[in-house]
């Protein structure tokens, strides 16, 4: 292992709250299902599981109801392919074999949003199958920037909540939306800062733990995510990045923390993201006023992920978080089948190419077995990337000499 | 035997070509839709409407999909990427296809109703040739259009022909616009008469008939040719059914098709033919139906291609499917069913392991996971494909045996 970010070093004794943190953190997201369980335990509340990040979690946790992004868990997906075929995208057959078996049995309701083809798939087999006993479908605009798309969310929003009420008996709380709303806008906050942290390299997290940070924000109650997560920044635990080369990992979702490491375990150090579920998120802060179009307006303008339209201020978001890290290089991790990504990554390459950053194409069924070629591809990358900023060091000596 | 409506059908695709063509040579507007984007409102302000999807089946059925698809994907595109996609792509980026370099269009509109792809198959023609683009959202519903999301998606309408008036310089005028939309009615009317048609035993067309008249439900809906060929096809398809004419000789299993056909090879449905097995009846074509795409209400057209566009074929999920389903089994006398599992088409394909799994379960109809493709043969296993299919029917000459 060539980062010096490991285990061992983070473990150090002026750091114990922040180790603390930071190992509780990394416990839910080892197991975001077992978290989930014993949240219910805990407080008795019900459950509803969704799946991508257009989907307001605040309209769940305002029936008092705990909102769960279910997040992929790289195991296989034989059963899946009982009710989908294999062309549908990995992610999405992950979470249907999840459901399917029965690891996702603490949910008491799902709901679908249109993010994708593949997910509108898994919505068909999961509401014939009645996979959780409450399940519905959110109407979501593909356009973001009008209007009319705010104000239709607006209102689907709260039909949706409505039924959600009738449906689990739980009504929604007004004033514990606008809670739910804070709760979410300093957890973000909080992530947003932590993310700068780690890009000016005022934090030394390894790539693989702030994924685990990630995975914990869409699990845990949004208060205790942020209690953590200000603990883990407070007393961050010693670490450097060493000689790892910093890379920016961009793509949809990502929940594979074995895969983070892998890519890690190469000498890279995933310094920032363009995720999904990452910076295209946490940016989110939603404003005051009426909540359920402050809520619409928020989700809809958030960095875009290629399923929306436009989409052109994905490629200024992935290049701001190059700037703002000084990040060496783009990670571009394709999920396959995921007909979106596939379409922009030829954009997105070309215009990372005009501005001088390396990128590499990973594509992956968000798996970190079998991986032997996708460390050889990476070692070489970091090779690459090593070699032209010798190559920068170079001229920028020759230049100081003149 | 082929109908002499589909021996026709030359000519009005050489007549539309042309006009793509001497529309462009002139500088008239033209505009790149996809098959959701009702071409009526275009025709009525004289803006030229070309559909690449059926375009890309013009490529798959001229055999030419693996090689534009080499282009695209040297450019970066997935394999794995729809067929049409990269076909199109390929032909974009090579200059190349069934009828030379395409002419670059005015203004490009695209509608969510269908599928995500299509998005972002406008946005890479957009990235390449710089062509205003329109995405129109409708968003997917479960099974009906109306309440906040018919009045969001007439909002859409109406901003959509505001754009493209401002993009052209040309207008919409609606009582143009119900002229075209009273022609679009017509032969509507007659084709849900030709669907209907197909009812009768013996079948008078077979699916390969059905599937190639795509052309003018698709891209002539509003002219007078289109009206003109629809009621030829329609009294010739009455005609044989009034002289008890089988399709398919001896017919002896009545199959419904679910989705795309492989356009590459429509000889499958010859070569089934030749075993007694007509497809009565198909999903496919359903969508330019009477359930799907009704009469356009003249009073209020744009609020009606709303209704319907919110609700299109592809825009609704997996309860109209089955139910859709459900309803022509009975209507067609259906065997049974093969659900052409289209790599090419996710919104289509897949829930049909779900409606397979559906049908078995509440109607006792078998139904057969065909795996293949709309437009790549390469994506296609004819010879393990003929074997599942010949496999199928010999299980339902098993049910026919079997007393009670």
């Amino acid at each position: 292992m060539r980062s010096s970010l490991g285990d061992g070093v983070l473990a150090a004794p002026s750091a114990e709250a922040g180790a603390r943190a930071l190992e509780r953190l990394r416990r839910v997201a080892a197991d975001p299902r077992a978290e989930l369980r014993r949240i219910k335990e805990r407080t008795g509340l019900m459950a509803v599981g969704y799946f991508d990040t257009y989907l307001p979690p605040e309209l769940i946790a305002a029936h008092g109801v705990l909102p769960f992004r279910v997040p992929t868990n790289g195991h296989d997906d034989t059963r899946a392919m009982e009710y989908i075929q294999g062309f549908a995208c990995p992610a999405s057959r992950n979470v249907l074999d999840q459901a399917l078996r029965g690891d996702l049995d603490m949910l008491d309701g799902a709901l679908f949003t249109r993010y994708c083809d593949s997910l509108r798939g898994v919505f068909a087999v999961w509401d014939s199958e009645k996979l959780t006993p409450y399940v519905d479908f959110v109407r979501y605009p593909t356009v973001t920037h009008t209007q009319a798309a705010v104000d239709y969310l607006a209102e689907e929003l709260q039909e949706v909540s409505w039924r959600m009420a009738g449906a689990l008996g739980a009504p929604i709380d007004e004033h514990r939306l606008r809670e739910a709303i804070d709760a979410g806008n300093r957890a973000r906050a909080l992530l947003a800062e932590f993310a700068r942290q780690r890009a000016a390299r005022e934090l030394a997290v390894p790539g693989a733990d702030a994924l685990a940070v990630l995975i914990a924000f869409t699990t845990m109650l949004p208060d205790e995510f942020t209690q953590a997560l200000a603990a883990l920044m407070a007393q961050p635990p010693a670490g450097e990045p060493g000689d790892a080369v910093p890379v920016v990992l961009s793509g949809v979702t990502f929940d594979n923390i074995d895969l983070a490491r892998t890519f890690e375990d190469t000498g890279l150090y995933l310094i920032a993201d363009d995720l999904s579920t990452g910076s295209r998120l946490y940016t989110v802060q939603v404003g005051d006023g009426d909540p359920w179009q402050a809520l619409a307006r928020a989700y809809l303008t958030k960095p875009p992920c290629s399923v929306k339209e436009p989409s052109a201020a994905r490629a200024d978001h992935l290049l701001a978080q190059v700037g703002a890290s000084g990040a060496a290089g783009v990670v571009f991790y394709l999920t396959r089948f995921c007909d979106t990504e596939q379409v922009e990554w030829p954009f997105l390459r070309d215009r990372l190419a005009a501005e001088g950053i390396p990128v590499v194409l990973i594509e992956g069924e968000h798996r970190a077995a079998g991986l032997e070629q996708v460390r050889t591809r990476l070692e070489a990358f970091r090779e690459q990337l090593e070699a032209l900023a010798e190559v920068d060091d170079g001229e920028g000596q020759d230049g100081g000499s003149e | 035997m082929r109908l002499e409506a589909t021996n026709r059908l030359k000519g009005l695709i050489k007549g539309y070509y042309d006009e793509l063509f001497a529309v462009a040579e002139e500088g008239r507007p033209s505009a790149w839709l996809n098959v959701g984007m009702p071409c009526e409102i275009f025709y009525a302000m004289d803006i030229f409407p070309f559909y690449p999807e059926n375009y890309g089946a013009a490529c798959g059925a001229m055999k030419l999909t693996p090689k534009l698809s080499a282009v695209a994907e040297a450019r970066g595109f997935s394999a794995d990427l729809c067929s049409y996609v990269r076909a199109t792509l390929g032909s974009v980026f090579s200059g190349e296809g069934p009828y030379g370099a395409l002419p670059h269009p005015t203004i490009q509109v695209d509608s969510m109703n269908s599928c995500t792809m299509i998005m972002i198959w406008w946005r890479a023609v957009e990235r390449e040739w710089g062509v205003p683009t329109f995405l129109l959202d409708t968003p997917l519903v479960r099974e009906t259009s109306d309440g906040i999301n018919l009045v969001y998606v007439e909002t859409e309408v109406r901003r959509m022909v505001a754009w493209a008036e401002e993009k052209t310089g040309r207008s919409l005028d609606l009582d143009r616009l119900r002229q075209v939309v009273a022609l679009s009615n017509e032969g509507k009317a007659l084709w849900a008469e030709v669907l209907d048609l197909r009812r009768a035993h013996p079948c008078p067309i077979t699916a390969a008939d059905i599937f190639t008249h795509m052309f003018p439900m698709v891209a002539l809906r509003g002219t007078p040719q289109y009206v003109e060929h629809l009621r030829a096809l329609r009294d010739e398809v009455k005609q044989r059914v009034d002289d008890g004419f089988a399709a398919v000789p001896g017919e002896r299993y009545r199959l419904l098709w679910d989705n795309l056909p492989p356009w590459f090879d429509l000889r499958l449905f010859d070569d089934l033919a030749a075993r007694g097995a007509n497809f009565v009846i198909d999903t496919y074509t359903q969508a330019w139906g009477p359930r799907y795409m009704g009469p356009v209400d003249l009073e209020h057209p744009l609020r009606s291609f709303a209704a319907y566009m919110g609700a299109g074929f592809l825009n609704v999920q997996i309860g109209k499917r089955y139910a859709l389903l459900a309803e022509l089994v009975d209507a067609y006398d259906v065997d049974g069913v093969v659900f052409h599992s289209d790599r090419s088409c996710k919104p289509f394909s897949l829930v049909e392991v779900e409606l397979r799994r559906l049908l078995q379960k509440r109607k006792g109809i078998p139904g057969l996971i065909l795996e293949g493709d709309h437009n790549d043969p390469n994506l296609f296993d004819r010879e393990r494909g003929m074997g599942q299919l010949e496999s199928f029917l010999e299980l339902l000459d098993a049910r026919e045996q079997v007393p009670g």
